[in-house]
């Protein structure tokens, strides 16, 4: 393996490319017109124009991705996260190309990708699950006799699911039908399945997850969890490991549940077994992810691996290393999804030029983004611009490092979920670790109207006041024009652009 | 100079002189200094300096002042402003607009769920607009009726762009 082309876009290509880098492999950056002078091209080896900005016709496209990786000469694919990472379709694709699949069998993607076939495979593997149907429904009107069945609230899942796309929660048999055609209709364009399932919805788990490892030669480990719980509409804002809430009987337990999962299909690379876990202890299997997740740096952080450089050599043939075998968890490690959502405007996606940028660093802090001064913000693509991730001794450290590390943080061009995660961090619920999957939508809105502290007004008001000062004193300094363009020299227009700066 | 700056719910009376803001009825030395090339600025007050973006216009008049990564809309008018806005409040009387329901975002009106003539109440579903690929119901805030659907099912929208006019109740 020497090649490997990129599949991907934003933070995580440039992670992957970075990872490759790192192995001493060369990487191969696609990119769609949008995308044209994203950072992950600069930093490749080699960039291939696979299509236009829309997804379908550039990322999500097998046949303009493979014909990339023929172009380049690659010998591997790097699917990331999201696009491809989990068409098994596209894993065949590749491996009949003669090309490596830095990922599972397409076998072991299928069988965790359809989830009524997952949750079977979970309960045969004494993986314990959400109760529910195993198969999907037929119309609105079965799962109205399985909700009644099960008890209210209930959730309408997508069997292809995944990121929340086709997954609705539903209160009460009035909200039913809506939901029902929201919910096949997304999932539909989503994943070209409109097949939802029905399951219980719990009284407010957390969301932990296991990372597990596979090699080629028979090894299963675990890198212990993550705790994702705080998530707005299933889609996930702040991830930390460890799990605030585990103890370390739960946790052996749900690491050993996750590696039978992962056994059970005889999976080989880096994957995550994400589960719901209940106050008394109680964990369900909600989903496997067949590849590299979002939140992976905070396990990266506590443990000291590298997930990105383990999937290259695992796909490469070569076993888990010793000390990966053997790492231990140090410490405490926070990452908050810095995305292109303005919080004061109901987290709807907003766009525009990122006209400047400073990024936070040192000590124990790690960004991980995809944007530039420069870069375009679009609709076509997720909103997620980078991840934030810091580690700290303790919790209580890495708190504070977090709290540091946001204030040191500007992005000036596009609104961002920055000041949401300013909030939550001084947060006192947050800060106890007492939080579940309802935090937002319980939380969320009181935390966004907390009012600015006095002197921060302050400032705000004298900023703005002097800004304003000095603008009138500049306007004011200008001479009279007289009309001439004869009087318009270069440094005269450059003196009065100063000026109005 | 005095100006009245407002920002949100509030609205402070800032004098400005040499080397120094008076707001309060207190005089405390301040400055706003140009960073570099791009739209930082330092404000340095009452012994402390804090980096900030202080930028002319966005989606509104005046300023836009970004602290903490959020950015607040500020509104600075010089008296000479102040007494233009008093007297066209005086000459106008009644409160324009009405009930038009603008996009939150950019996005492509994916259905109608109400029809003109149609009465609606506070959280009745209007239009699914899609961003990003997930699908936002927009709610009605309040009681009315659907006057005019002024954007058909498939159109592309910017952010603003009226969607529906709700008027009163009849």
């Amino acid at each position: 393996m020497q090649r490997v082309l990129v599949a991907n876009r934003g933070e995580i290509a440039l992670r992957v490319i970075r990872a490759c880098h790192d192995e001493g492999l060369e990487a191969i950056a696609v990119f769609s017109d949008a995308d044209r002078h994203s950072p992950h091209v600069g930093a490749a080896d080699d960039a291939v124009r696979i299509g236009p900005a829309p997804a379908a016709e550039s990322y999500l496209n097998i046949q303009r991705v493979l014909a990339a990786a023929r172009a380049s000469g690659a010998d591997a694919v790097h699917p990331g996260y999201g696009f491809l990472a989990e068409s098994a379709e596209f894993a065949e694709a590749v491996e009949a190309a003669g090309v490596t699949f830095v990922g599972p069998s397409a076998d072991a993607i299928r069988s965790m990708g359809e989830k009524t076939e997952a949750r079977r495979r979970m309960q045969q593997s004494d993986v314990p699950v959400v109760p529910g149907t195993i198969d999907p429904v037929a119309d609105v009107r079965e799962a109205a006799r399985v909700a009644a069945d099960i008890g209210y609230p209930i959730l309408l899942k997508a069997v292809a699911g995944g990121g929340g796309k086709g997954m609705r929660k539903v209160e009460s048999e009035d909200d039913l039908d809506s939901s029902f055609q929201r919910a096949t209709s997304e999932a539909l364009k989503a994943f070209g399945n409109g097949d939802v399932y029905v399951e219980r919805c719990l009284h407010r788990p957390r969301h932990v997850e296991i990372q597990v490892l596979a090699d080629q030669v028979g090894h299963t480990i675990h890198l212990g969890e993550r705790e994702c719980s705080i998530q707005r509409r299933y889609q996930k804002l702040i991830e930390e490991a460890p799990a605030p809430a585990l103890d370390d009987d739960t946790r052996a337990r749900m690491g050993e549940a996750a590696v039978r999962a992962a056994e059970s299909v005889d999976y080989t690379g880096v994957g995550t077994v994400e589960f719901l876990l209940l106050p008394d202890g109680q964990f369900y299997f909600l989903e496997m992810n067949t590849r590299i997740q979002v939140e992976h740096p905070v396990t990266e952080l506590v443990y000291r691996v590298d997930l990105v450089r383990e999937q290259l050599r695992i796909a490469a043939g070569q076993p888990l290393g010793e000390a990966t075998m053997a790492a231990e968890r140090d410490g405490h490690a926070i990452e908050c999804r810095i995305t292109s959502e303005d919080p004061f405007n109901a987290f709807l996606p907003d766009t525009g030029v990122i006209r400047y940028l400073q990024v936070p660093a040192g000590p124990g802090v790690r960004w991980d983004s995809g944007i530039a001064v420069g870069s375009e913000i679009g609709l076509h693509y997720d909103p997620l611009l980078a991840k934030l991730i810091v580690w700290g001794e303790t919790r209580a450290v890495a708190l504070a490092r977090m709290r540091r590390a946001l204030d040191e943080l500007t992005i000036v061009g596009v609104a961002t979920s920055q000041p949401f995660h300013r909030l939550v961090m001084a947060d006192e619920a947050f800060v106890q670790g007492s939080y579940d999957i309802e935090y937002v939508e319980r939380r969320g809105e009181a935390l966004l109207e907390t009012p600015a502290e006095p002197d921060q007004i302050r400032r705000i008001v004298v900023a703005a006041a002097l800004a304003e000062h000095q603008r009138q004193a500049a306007l004011r300094r200008r001479p009279p024009n007289h009309g001439d363009a004869a009087h318009q020299t270069a440094w005269l227009q450059a003196a009065r652009r100063d000026g109005l700066r | 100079m005095k100006y009245t700056v407002s920002v949100g719910p509030h609205a402070v009376e800032v004098e400005i002189g040499q080397h120094w803001v008076k707001l309060d009825g207190q005089e405390v030395p301040a400055r706003l200094e140009t960073v570099g090339v791009g739209p930082l600025r330092y404000l340095t007050m009452e012994g402390s300096t804090t980096p900030m973006v202080v930028e002319q216009g966005g989606e509104h008049e005046g300023w836009t002042v970004q602290v903490a990564g959020r950015a607040w809309p500020v509104e600075v008018l010089d008296e000479r402003a102040m007494q233009l806005r008093e007297m066209a409040r005086r000459s106008d009387g009644a409160p324009g607009g009405g009930g038009l329901v603008k996009a939150p975002m950019p996005g492509l009106v994916l259905r109608w769920e109400v029809e003109e003539g149609q009465s609606v109440g506070r959280g009745t579903g209007l239009v699914v607009l899609e961003a990003m690929k997930m699908e936002n119901e927009i709610r009605a805030v309040g009681v009315g009726v659907v006057r005019r659907i002024l954007v058909a099912a498939g159109t592309a929208v910017e952010k603003g762009t009226p969607l529906v006019e709700i008027g009163p109740s009849s």
